[in-house]
């Protein structure tokens, strides 16, 4: 590790500090009701109970399952349709129009058209967690594809490459680094709409967890939950980080 | 467009009925004209092309060459008339005729390496995976960039980045090669380098090559045959042959009073077309 990436996360993990300490100070000085507001150490002691013998681990495993299988739902098809659709001129052209008058609905609209069509299922929460997840996916790839450059369209033609070897080689790369930083949006967002989803729809995981914590005014265990969700984020965020510097080498050699 | 037509209906006759003699041209083009809607680009342009030939066109700008070398490359369609290959009719690009951009930047994937950026060219025309990194590498060896197959464009120079292209092309195995001002964004070193570099690539593989310029001393240097284009619709002003003895050498060739004479005559030429 550099001396410079050393730093960064020596005065990261001081900023955590800072944070827990004014987080005791507040719970110590009693400033808001321990009913609603835990302390670290009882956040903390629940965090450990729950995973250990509790229900968390479970819990957590199921939302986790839960967010990478709707995301990855939503990746595939976005990729695959903003291909299609980023491909070929007219299609952007018929099927833009349509996008733009879906792309705005929230996600969370969606949600009782997919309870009338699926109910209270697994599936249910699956369709609104691709549904809202596919969107940026999908109009990173038509808009990566659309922003090709030019000239490459034209080396492709009297090179003879064919359609699929234009988008496999040509247009697929060219438009990664946008593709790249939808999917960490994309996973941002099939975060919260499995949490979302777990709450409405009364299905297992960290969204029914923390929800019947809070019904029942247990705050620790509903901190607890809080704080695994946030573990997850930054997680998967910075694994997608780590996939994005080795996939975009050839951009950190331009630099 | 019936004469369109009937042109393209003899470009077939032909091809059905001729076998190649051996004076037939690399490149015809048949009285071609284009235009986009009201503006005509070109205006009438027949050039015979013969195997082997080196051709340069120069003129004004705005006289329509990166036009013609476009249709020449099967990149634009000609309004009327045609571009003939070996005896048919171009009907778009074609895998035996290649073209090096001016912009290489623009022409070169940013995410491949130099190997891979010649790769492109062998999986284009379905070279097995097995044979290309033996072809790659003495592609490369002879561009001289033989020890920089791992590096991405964005960490060549740009000399370095268009002998990659150059590379590229050649990969094509073409039988026809176009180059469209591809040394004007270089510095006048590597910009004499690569003249040579590609003067003894078209003398081993033996292609056609046309080479647009807005460079006189450069279209002299290289070509057998200069095509001096005008303005307004671009069309064939001049066309002075290149007596110069080959091999061409930066100093000699160009002290040459037969090079001295052929610089002032088309620098007139140029000038008349400035006014």
């Amino acid at each position: 590790m550099s001396h410079l990436s050393m730093r960064k996360l020596v005065l990261g993990i001081l900023g955590l500090a800072a944070f827990i300490l004014v987080w005791k100070a507040v719970t110590d000085a009693k400033l808001v009701s321990p009913i609603f507001f835990p302390s670290p150490e009882r956040t903390w002691a629940a965090l450990v109970k729950g995973l250990a013998g509790g229900p968390l681990l479970a819990q957590t495993v199921e939302t986790i399952q839960r967010m990478l299988l709707g995301w990855l739902l939503a990746s595939l098809v976005g990729i695959m349709l903003g291909a299609l659709i980023g491909i070929s001129r007219r299609a952007r052209v018929f099927i833009a129009p349509t996008l733009e008058l879906l792309r705005p609905l929230p996600a969370s609209a969606m949600i009782p058209i997919a309870i009338a069509f699926l109910g209270f299922s697994d599936q249910m929460v699956l369709v609104v967690i691709a549904f809202g997840a596919l969107w940026p996916m999908l109009l990173a790839t038509i808009h990566g594809f659309s922003a090709m450059e030019p000239r490459l369209y034209e080396v492709s033609a009297v090179l003879g490459l064919n359609r699929l070897q234009v988008i496999w080689k040509l247009a697929l790369p060219s438009a990664l680094p946008m593709i790249l930083a939808s999917l960490r949006l994309g996973l941002t967002i099939s975060l919260i709409l499995a949490v979302v989803g777990e709450m409405l729809a009364s299905r297992e995981g960290l969204g029914q967890s923390i929800l019947l914590a809070s019904r029942s005014f247990r705050s620790a265990d509903l901190f607890a939950g809080i704080v695994i969700l946030g573990a997850i984020g930054l997680v998967g965020s910075r694994l997608l980080s780590m996939a994005e510097r080795r996939l975009l080498r050839w951009q950190a050699a331009a630099r | 467009m019936a004469m369109t037509q009937a042109i393209l209906q003899a470009g077939r006759n032909e091809m059905a009925g001729s076998v190649l003699r051996a004076d037939e041209p690399r490149i015809r083009i048949r009285d071609v004209t284009l235009s986009y809607g009201a503006l005509q680009i070109i205006g009438g342009i027949s050039i015979d092309i013969a195997p082997g030939e080196s051709i340069c066109v120069i003129g004004p700008s705005g006289c329509g060459k990166t036009t013609l070398l476009r249709m020449l490359a099967g990149l634009a369609r000609p309004t009327s008339g045609a571009v003939e290959l070996d005896g048919s009719v171009l009907g778009g690009p074609d895998r035996s005729v290649a073209i090096v951009f001016q912009d290489y930047g623009k022409a070169l994937l940013p995410w491949r390496t130099a190997a891979g950026n010649v790769s492109l060219a062998l999986e284009a025309r379905g070279c097995p995976a097995k044979e290309r990194p033996a072809i790659i590498r003495e592609l490369l060896e002879k561009i001289g960039l033989g020890r920089h197959a791992d590096k991405y464009p964005s960490e060549m120079s740009g000399g370095m980045q268009q002998r990659l292209q150059i590379a590229r092309c050649l990969a094509q195995e073409p039988k026809v090669l176009l180059m469209d001002e591809p040394f004007g964004a270089l510095d006048a070193m590597t910009r004499q380098a690569l003249q040579d570099e590609v003067l003894s690539l078209v003398a081993t593989t033996g292609a056609t090559m046309v080479f647009v310029t807005h460079d006189l001393e450069e279209a002299i240097y290289l070509g057998d045959r200069i095509v001096c284009l005008q303005p307004n619709p671009g069309r064939v002003g001049r066309m002075v042959d290149v007596r110069l003895a080959r091999p061409r050498d930066q100093l000699v060739t160009r002290e040459d009073p037969e090079f001295l004479r052929l610089r002032r005559e088309l620098y007139d030429l140029i000038k008349d077309d400035h006014q």
